[in-house]
């Protein structure tokens, strides 16, 4: 009976709409750097709260779901991601679009966010209590296991030098630290400044070091005849989905379980997984960062698989798993529900209604994203002179909408200059956003771990060595980073001699 | 596509240009002390679209969490007082002096409206080794240092219920930090901490679903939401004289915000708060409605610093005595 509740939004022709709506409106939110589903989504709180429960939750659930996929066209097309999920998606979709093949790029991208969402939603519906319960058994110290397995990152995205890769990532975590100490209130690298309590708007950053950077580098060259577009084919030819799904499998568990972590949403997601196809693929086509097509996959997957993810511990204990399911419970709360552990069991059939409603904005995303795209891919044929001016305008309303703040534009434009002179100098800027995102999360959760074990680090390691999962998180993070030390290829040359 | 793009920022600079109008002429923000789930969030997100109704006007709420919400305390205080930054907060500035985090306080703001008050629970893991209060005592004091309390910073809930409880028993836990009652709870139930004191309204589904279990309600009477628990007062009497406390949220301008527009915004919101759809939902959470603006406000504030001040004073928690700020001792 109360699975019924999943064709729900299929057969009521408003509901179905409303879910269509939402997935296209998501795509551009998404699209826009600057203006997030995390506020779109907020915003739409106050304006459904007349609406009826289904209708609201319709919205938002398309929404969501487009959004989460719309942040990679900018990326792809422009280099500008549009949402920090979609950060991992520039490194190898825009080498793709600067060799002519941005449609080819945003039809396997679309398809296989669709993947990656349909995996997500399956954990879902078939294993979500259990998943749920494995996220809650991280501690303080798995948390910052996880932050140091993805500090380790700055070994993939710092390109050709290590040292400026790392010194990108430091900086990355010092921008991460300014403000007011989430924890005691102390002032770190305020300078005194009132504005600077609240850190650093990441938002801001991002747009300064992806968009305002890259109008100023192209500007260099305004001039140069546009990248002309062959689109052959949108729509990805079977084969190349059989060939990429196993990897795209993988990428949609990480992203899975990832956003099913309080604490860690999409972008986190996105960029292990990026790392995690750089590990295992042994001979791409094309190198990663020159437009590896895995390196593309691998973060699509991912970050819509993180959205299931994300309702995983919301529907089952009412603890969100991102800041967008965070909301999606105030909204539930204010329509009459009580999100919590007892809902699966009070009204099962709103577990039913999310699930369908998820597919059909998935299908919707499959849709949307894979028409309009011939137009869309018309952007980057645009003269620079006109596409250039136009992002920087962009970029300046993006960064002033996060918090209807001019600092926040003065910060986007000091950090686009910034990002100009880093790509100059050879810096990645990769690492600087990997640090800004990390930040919190290993402060907070070293500070965490540390203090329950009674500020003593060797009942930390004890602590670390004696739990399943801390012990395989400690081994993945010895085993990455003795594989980007010159010791791996000396001890692989030991152990194993190169055959004749 | 162009004009596509074209449109979309001249309607976004329209949205965001200021008109002349009534107030309020533009959208308000409402900024929130605390974490989106927690108890503060759910509060004000429940009731402001009430308070919309009334006001004719947009309240645009955003999440500033932080240093025992500090942070948004201090942004909202360096804004313009005119009305359109509304600070939407719980108990904590009101120990801030006392904690050594800074000078301000709720004396620096206009009360719109105090819309309720929590009961303090504690809470614990199902697998702690003790199911009551007495019991919690005993273990602690046989294993110092190895119960891990949860808290939210100096001056949050758990911080001063603890300062209670230490004022008749010793309790030496460890504390160990996260960003409000939400994170806390859920590591609660992963086995991060052992025991968060934490409001009854935000433990109650996790209770009910016994995925966690009730060690005190630290009240005078038991609680319609929990009818079989018996209120701490039964076995330590001595609690008597701090008791009802509790944590409260409330809605708050910056001092010398034009009195028509506190005017407005009260009238606003407490229409909101008498919202039966409301007033049921808050209820059903365990929180008691108050529904306080004025006079009536700053009384209950001034009353609830002089109370708590000293007791965190007197148990040794606070950094300064609150006679240096000028708080009567009750």
């Amino acid at each position: 009976m109360d699975f019924a509740h999943f064709f729900m939004s299929w057969i009521d022709l408003q509901l179905l709409s409303l879910v269509a709506i939402g997935t296209f409106a998501g795509i551009y939110v998404g699209a826009i750097p600057g203006l997030s589903v995390t506020m779109a989504v907020s915003i739409l709180i106050s304006f459904t709260f007349s609406w009826e429960m289904y209708d609201a939750l319709s919205l938002m659930i398309g929404i969501y779901m487009g959004g989460v996929y719309g942040g990679s066209r900018t990326a792809i097309l422009l280099n500008i991601p549009g949402a920090p999920s979609a950060i991992a998606t520039a490194m190898d979709g825009y080498p793709l679009a600067q060799k002519g093949l941005a449609g080819e790029a945003i039809g396997l991208s679309t398809t296989m966010s669709a993947v990656g969402g349909f995996v997500g939603i399956a954990v879902l519906g078939f294993a979500a209590p259990a998943v749920s319960e494995f996220a809650l058994t991280f501690q303080p110290r798995d948390y910052l296991l996880l932050a140091v397995l993805g500090i380790l990152l700055v070994g993939s995205l710092s390109g050709e030098s290590l040292v400026k890769g790392i010194f990108a990532g430091a900086l990355g975590l010092t921008i991460g630290c300014v403000g007011l100490d989430p924890l005691t209130a102390q002032e770190r690298f305020t300078f005194g400044q009132i504005e600077l309590w609240g850190g650093i708007s990441f938002i801001a950053v991002m747009i300064g070091l992806f968009g305002v950077s890259e109008a100023l580098q192209q500007l260099q060259h305004v001039d140069s005849e546009a990248v002309k577009q062959v689109i052959r084919r949108i729509v990805p030819q079977w084969s190349s989905v059989v060939k990429y799904l196993p990897i795209s499998m993988q990428s949609s568990l990480i992203g899975v379980i990832i956003g099913a972590l309080p604490g860690t949403g999409g972008d986190i997601a996105a960029l292990m997984s990026y790392d995690y196809a750089k590990r295992v693929t042994k001979n791409p086509e094309v190198p990663f960062g020159q437009g590896a097509k895995e390196g593309l996959i691998a973060p699509e997957a991912a970050n819509n698989a993180a959205v299931g993810g994300a309702f995983v511990p919301m529907l089952t204990l009412g603890i969100p798993g991102d800041a967008v399911t965070a909301i999606i419970i105030g909204a539930m709360f204010i329509h009459g529900l009580n999100p919590g552990p007892m809902l699966m069991i009070e009204r099962p059939e709103m577990f039913w209604f999310i699930l369908g409603a998820l597919v059909l904005a998935t299908i919707f995303m499959l849709i949307f994203g894979l028409t309009g795209i011939r137009l869309f891919v018309k952007i980057v044929e645009l003269p620079r002179a006109v596409l250039f001016p136009l992002i920087l305008l962009l970029s300046i309303v993006g960064a002033f909408a996060v918090n209807n703040s001019i600092i926040d534009v003065y910060f986007m434009l000091g950090f686009g200059v910034l990002g100009y002179f880093m790509k100059m100098y050879g810096y990645q800027i990769g690492p600087v956003i990997l640090g800004v995102i990390l930040s919190r999360l290993i402060d907070d959760n070293w500070r965490r771990a540390i203090i329950s074990d009674q500020e003593s680090l060797p009942r930390l390691f004890h602590g670390i060595f004696t739990s399943p999962l801390s012990a395989v998180l400690m081994i993945a993070v010895i085993l990455i980073f003795v594989s980007n030390t010159p010791l791996w290829s000396w001890g692989k040359r030991k152990l194993f001699p190169a055959q004749p | 596509m162009k004009s596509k793009l074209l449109g979309a920022v001249a309607a976004l600079m329209v949205a965001t240009a200021p008109a002349l109008a009534e107030y309020p002429e533009k959208d308000i923000q409402g900024i929130i002390q605390w974490g989106a789930g927690g108890s503060t969030d759910t509060v004000m997100r429940a009731v402001t679209p009430h308070a919309e109704e009334v006001l004719g006007g947009k309240v645009v709420m955003q999440n500033m969490t932080g240093g025992v919400g500090a942070i948004a305390t201090k942004y909202v205080g360096a804004q313009d007082a005119d009305g359109y930054t509304l600070l939407m907060g719980a108990e904590n500035p009101q120990l801030y002096k006392v904690m050594g985090l800074g000078d301000t306080d709720y004396s620096d703001f206009t009360p719109i409206n105090i819309i309720a008050r929590g009961v303090p629970l504690i809470v614990a893991n199902n697998d702690a080794p003790f199911n009551n209060f007495k019991e919690m005592v005993e273990y602690v004091q046989a294993h110092p240092k190895e119960v891990k309390f949860g808290s939210t910073g100096p001056g949050g809930l758990p911080s001063v219920v603890t300062a209670m409880l230490t004022s008749e028993v010793e309790l030496p836990v460890t504390f160990v930090p996260y960003d409000g009652d939400g994170p806390a709870l859920t590591a609660l139930q992963g086995g991060a901490i052992d025991v968060m004191p934490a409001v009854l309204g935000a433990a109650i589904e996790g209770v009910k679903a016994g995925r966690m279990k009730v060690i005190a309600l630290v009240d005078v009477a038991a609680n319609p939401a929990l009818p079989d628990v018996a209120p701490i007062t039964v076995d330590y009497p001595g609690y008597e004289k701090y008791l009802p406390w509790g944590p409260f949220f409330g809605i708050f301008v910056k001092n010398g915000t034009p009195d028509d527009v506190v005017q407005k915004l009260s009238a606003a919101y407490g229409e909101g708060v008498k919202n039966a759809e409301f007033v049921s939902l808050i209820e059903g959470r365990g929180f008691t409605v108050l529904n306080l603006s004025g006079d009536e406000a700053r009384s209950f504030l001034n009353k609830w610093q002089s109370v708590t001040s000293w007791l965190v004073f007197d148990a040794g928690i606070a950094k300064a005595s609150p006679e240096e700020f000028g708080i009567p001792r009750p």
